[in-house]
């Protein structure tokens, strides 16, 4: 790797569900993400690739085990010490975007800014807006816009507060080629300005393969890692 | 899928031979049984969402219900028990005079004659109290029927007879407590020395008579004959009650024509079995008036939560009207659909409350029936629960058909949004004309079976334009927050975000709560003006006693009793008779149509007076005073508010009867009253001369300018010692007793309104439930990019504060100012804000919008973010 962790999960262990329908997702994972490496989960449907990135945006705590992001030990946080993490260092994307409905684009991009107490808000989340192409948007309603255009938002959103982590979870996995195709042209031209570390989730190997590491998982565990195309390049 | 009789195979097979079908049922009943299978099948997951639409319809129609089962029962109770209310099949009343032989003869020959006579007096015990009691004189046949009950196993007449010269008496508990006696005491009524030899418990005839001043008093006849009370011109009312051998309908009418026939010019007050306590019943139905009205805003603020309701239900059942339409379905058979279903919960909804409505008369006479001093008769009333359930059922429609009629316009691309734009659109023209048609026609129910239609047009016109300004505040308010320059505060900036989002809650609560609280601070703002009224201060220099009574001959002697105790006190005194009008215009008093706030002249005998100059506390308003030495043919100054309501002017005629005489006269003028004075005043005040001859008595007001000092019982005392035929009335006791009444009343309206306000808690509480959905949505997404549970909290909080707020400002400037229109233009009293209650209630509502909002908060906080967005 050669690069300073972002991201280190050692021995992490996940069952979700109680009793017989107790189900054992993540057993024993350990990785590492390099600073500024852009990894891709992948693995099929089941295999616990969602859960794994929720465990890595602390969304989702683990039974056993220890998860590191941006330096900071997940485990000993408590609900508002992983949201204000999250709001300072992860930006996550959706499979089905997640915007606030009765918000505005605009709105929907600036929340993440104005929860970090960022004083012009408003005009940063335009800057973004622009950014993705949206800027005759600005004031439309999710359920105003495209498919492509609402991930375009959440696009623009996960990248508001300049994250250094970047998830994403399959975002592609609603919209159709062309428009697929479009934001995942946006979100690697993103992480190479940025500089950020953008893990993502896909069921898409040629999506996968523009990662610079293929992480495979296969119920539950890290089936094995290849190096992707981003790497080779 | 339209309403189709093509077999599906066909459609299936051959589009176009389906469309050629023309799926459409062969009949608007057939469409109807369509509609109804499809309403059947969507209802199949339950009726979840619609708790509050039903609790909702339940509550303000059981309300209505309810209080007018009760009031039917109360009516047929007093219908029922006519004969003992009244204590005979008919009864002749005649003022200051007894029957003449003649009459008696006359009323012995129809049946069974009882005669009881009814007056104030003062009571004195040795111990040296002394008190205000209200007599009744009765002869060996009372009661013609019923029973007296007493506190010991004595017959009435053993109670009442004489027994070594001393008269026997039974009396009301309050007296022995008053004078701090026990039974076997003796008092002295004016000379009559009595002895009270038992407790009356209860007396069947009790109910028609009015206000009791003072605690009852029953001696016998031949003891007030002896008391000396009987002066000419005393204040006493002689009951002449007959029992009928045949006591049918037919007979009573023939006993009271020939009665008037005969004697024409008797003055005497009839009343039958069938109106025994008429002031009784016109006051059971005013009181169910303004509680149905009670009822009514309740299930207008239902309303508000029925539409909650249905929006909420089309808002969940979008795909599926997107997915009927791209099957073929009408934009006008969804609308059936969903109306079918709507109807159908409303119905469910409706008849619980009937349900309730119908139980509550057997549930009061069972629970109140010894508490409740009313002769309820518990039965079902169909008109009553039929009309509350048209009550029900069009406002369930008034608030439906709107989002319904938007469920026509559904569009198929639903299907592929994944969350709806807000709708901002007004539904089709059709269905907007519906609103307004069941609107109208629930509005049109509300006046035409009003008892007081001048009320319901008010109260319909104060509920539309508190909706309209309710509404208005909502759009203020959510421009208001759209516009507010951002604050730097992020939990504020959000807050205000909130109220102005489509979607946001600022509507539904503005309106629930809005209307609750009017209401509520109308009842306590009337509730304090009621009781300042009689219960509070009085006004300065208002008189302190009123000497009722007055002999001309020691009226004299009383000025200088008086003056020589309390110098600096003033007495007034003038001349009283009492009369009834007799005819006005030619038209006789039965046949005239006064206005309401004018009625009570004609209801019963009012105090007349004669003087020289306009009396104290008048002020000419039209015509001219007569001369001071005038003694030409009668002359009367009628108080202008009630010339107004009988519709009489100056130069009209009047006949007024008193005693046993009709006297005509001729009105010259109209006078303005301050009534609030509380001074000798009168609607009659005739020229001098008018009665010349007719026994009399005076009235006396004694006042202390400035207050003052003044052991007021020991002067009573003094005064019922020296003038035992003088009746003193203590102005602080005369109002507090008609406090007390007034108390209960707005006790009941106040209970009453507690029905709104559950009903405004429950629409509060729907639309918060029905916002939980989305609050938990927007939590977790906030908590993903970073909010803490903290910021959610003080975003929240700020919100339901916010909105809370302004709602509150807005219910109670609204309740205030219907307060005022009640008080100052129904009631016609001076209104006095009283901001204690208003802005505890105020708080109050605060509170619980905080409390209600946040305690869905803390729900939503408590979500997981990994589970929700899992299941999203």
């Amino acid at each position: 790797m050669g690069r300073t962790a972002a991201i280190m999960l050692a021995g992490v262990n996940l069952s979700l569900g109680r009793g017989a329908a107790k189900v054992h997702i993540l057993k024993d994972i350990t990785l590492n993400i390099g600073r500024g490496e852009a990894v891709g989960l992948v693995g099929p449907s089941g295999s616990g690739k969602s859960t794994l990135l929720m465990v890595m945006a602390g969304l989702e705590r683990p039974d056993t085990g220890t998860v590191t992001v941006a330096g900071h030990e997940l485990n000993s946080m408590d609900e508002d010490a992983l949201a204000r993490f999250r709001g300072r260092h992860v930006g996550i994307v959706f499979q089905s975007f997640h915007l606030i409905p009765t918000m505005t684009a605009l709105e929907n991009v600036a929340t993440p800014l104005e929860l970090a107490g960022i004083s012009d808000a408003h005009a940063r989340a335009r800057a973004e807006l622009e950014s993705v192409g949206l800027a005759g948007r600005l004031h439309h309603y999710p359920a105003e816009l495209s498919g492509g255009e609402q991930q375009r938002v959440a696009l623009a959103r996960a990248h508001a507060c300049n994250p250094a982590i970047l998830m994403a979870d399959e975002p592609t996995g609603n919209l159709d080629e062309t428009t697929g195709q479009h934001i995942i042209e946006l979100l690697f031209a993103a992480h190479k300005a940025r500089g950020t570390t953008m893990v993502l989730v896909t069921h898409d190997s040629a999506l996968a393969e523009r990662c610079d590491r293929i992480v495979r998982l296969r119920s539950g565990r890290i089936d094995g890692e290849t190096a992707g195309g981003g790497a080779r390049q | 899928m339209t309403p189709a009789t093509a077999s599906p195979a066909t459609a299936q097979h051959d589009p176009s031979a389906a469309r050629a079908a023309a799926p459409r049922p062969a009949s608007t009943g057939a469409a109807m049984v369509f509609a109804l299978r499809f309403a059947g099948r969507e209802l199949r997951g339950g009726i979840r969402g619609f708790a509050v639409f039903i609790a909702c319809l339940a509550l303000g129609v059981a309300a209505i219900a309810g209080v007018h089962s009760l009031s039917e029962s109360l009516s047929e109770g007093l219908a029922r028990e006519g004969r003992t209310i009244l204590g005979a099949d008919v009864t002749f009343t005649l003022i200051q005079r007894e029957a003449s032989a003649e009459e008696r003869a006359f009323l012995a020959g129809q049946g069974t004659l009882s005669v009881v006579a009814t007056m104030r007096a003062m009571a004195r015990a040795a111990n040296g109290q002394s008190g205000l009691v209200e007599i009744k004189a009765v002869d060996g046949a009372y009661p013609l029927y019923g029973t007296v009950a007493l506190d010991r196993d004595m017959p009435l007449a053993a109670a009442l007879e004489a027994r070594d010269g001393v008269f026997g008496a039974a009396a009301e508990p309050a007296l022995f407590t008053r004078l701090g006696l026990a039974p076997g005491a003796r008092i002295t009524v004016g000379a009559a020395l009595i002895e009270l030899r038992a407790v009356l418990r209860s007396e069947p005839d009790k109910l028609a008579g009015g206000i009791a001043f003072g605690p009852r008093l029953l001696i016998g006849e031949a003891a007030l004959r002896q008391s000396a009370l009987l002066q000419p011109g005393a204040l006493v009312r002689w009951h002449h009650r007959l029992r009928l051998g045949d006591a049918s309908e037919r007979n009573i009418a023939a006993v009271t024509a020939a009665a008037r026939g005969r004697f024409p010019d008797a003055g005497w007050d009839i009343r039958t079995r069938s109106n025994a306590a008429p002031q009784l019943e016109r006051n059971v139905e005013r009181f169910t008036q303004y509680l149905t009205l009670v009822g009514l805003t309740a299930l207008l603020i239902g309303g508000v939560g029925v539409a909650n309701a249905v929006r909420g239900h089309l808002d969940r059942k979008r795909d599926a009207i997107a997915t009927l339409k791209a099957l073929g379905a009408t934009g006008g058979f969804v609308f059936a659909i969903y109306s079918v279903q709507v109807l159908l919960l409303g119905l469910i909804g409706a008849a619980a409350g009937v349900g309730i409505g119908a139980a509550l008369p057997f549930v009061a006479a069972a629970l109140f029936e010894t508490a409740i001093p009313l002769p309820i008769a518990p039965a079902l009333h169909p008109p009553a629960l039929a009309l509350a359930l048209g009550y029900g059922l069009l406002t369930a429609l008034a608030f439906a058909i709107w989002p319904l009629g938007r469920a026509h316009d559904v569009p198929v691309s639903a299907l592929f949004r994944d969350t709806v734009a807000p709708e901002r659109k007004w539904p089709r023209r059709r269905y907007v004309a519906a609103t307004a048609t069941v609107t109208l026609m629930l509005a049109a129910l509300c006046v035409l079976m009003a008892y007081d239609r001048r009320i319901a047009v008010i109260f319909v016109t104060v509920a539309g334009g508190a909706f309209g300004a309710l509404w208005l505040v909502a759009m203020l308010l959510m421009q208001l927050a759209r516009r507010a320059p951002r604050p730097r505060a992020t939990a504020l900036r959000m807050a205000l975000a909130n109220i102005h989002r489509p979607g946001a809650l600022t509507p539904s609560v503005v309106l629930s709560l809005g209307l609750g609280l009017a209401l509520l601070v109308a009842v306590v703002e009337i509730d304090g003006n009621l009781r300042r009224q009689f219960l509070a201060a009085l006004p300065e220099n208002a008189p302190s006693f009123y000497f009722v009574d007055l002999q001309a001959e020691e009226a004299d002697a009383l000025s200088a009793f008086v003056r020589a105790r309390v110098p600096q006190a003033q007495l007034e005194r003038v001349p009283m008779l009492r009369g009834r009008l007799v005819s006005a215009r030619g038209v006789p008093a039965e046949e005239l149509r006064p206005s309401p706030a004018a009625a009570w002249v004609l209801q019963s005998d009012r105090g007349i007076t004669y003087a020289a100059e306009l009396p104290r506390g008048s002020r000419l308003a039209e015509g001219e005073w007569w001369d001071p030495g005038y003694r030409g043919p009668p002359l009367i100054s009628l108080e202008k508010k009630v010339a107004e309501g009988l519709s009489l002017k100056v130069g009209d005629m009047l006949t007024v009867n008193v005693l046993g005489r009709n006297i005509s006269a001729r009105i010259a003028n109209l006078r303005h009253v301050d009534w609030q004075s509380l001074g000798i005043n009168f609607v009659f005040v005739f020229s001098p001369g008018a009665f010349e001859g007719a026994p009399q008595t005076e009235i006396a007001t004694l006042t202390f300018p400035g207050g003052g000092d003044v052991d007021e019982a020991a002067l009573v005392r003094a005064v019922s010692e020296a003038f035992p035929g003088v009746t003193t009335v203590r102005v602080k006791d005369a109002l507090e007793a008609v406090g007390q009444i007034v108390s209960n009343l707005v006790l009941a309206i106040s209970s009453a309104s507690l029905v709104v306000l559950l009903s405004a808690a429950l629409v509060l509480g729907g639309a918060l439930a029905a916002g939980h959905r989305h609050r938990v949505y927007d939590a977790v997404i906030l908590k993903t990019l970073g909010a803490t549970r903290a910021r959610l909290v003080a975003t929240y909080g700020l919100e339901y504060l916010l909105l809370g707020a302004a709602t509150a400002i807005f219910g109670v400037a609204a309740g205030g100012a219907a307060a005022w229109i009640v008080v100052t233009k129904v009631m016609t009293l001076p209104f006095t804000w009283v901001p204690g209650p208003a802005l505890l209630a105020a708080g109050g509502a605060l509170l619980a919008t905080v409390c209600f909002g946040l305690s869905g908060t803390f729900l939503a906080l408590g979500q997981k973010p990994a589970t929700v967005l899992r299941n999203l």
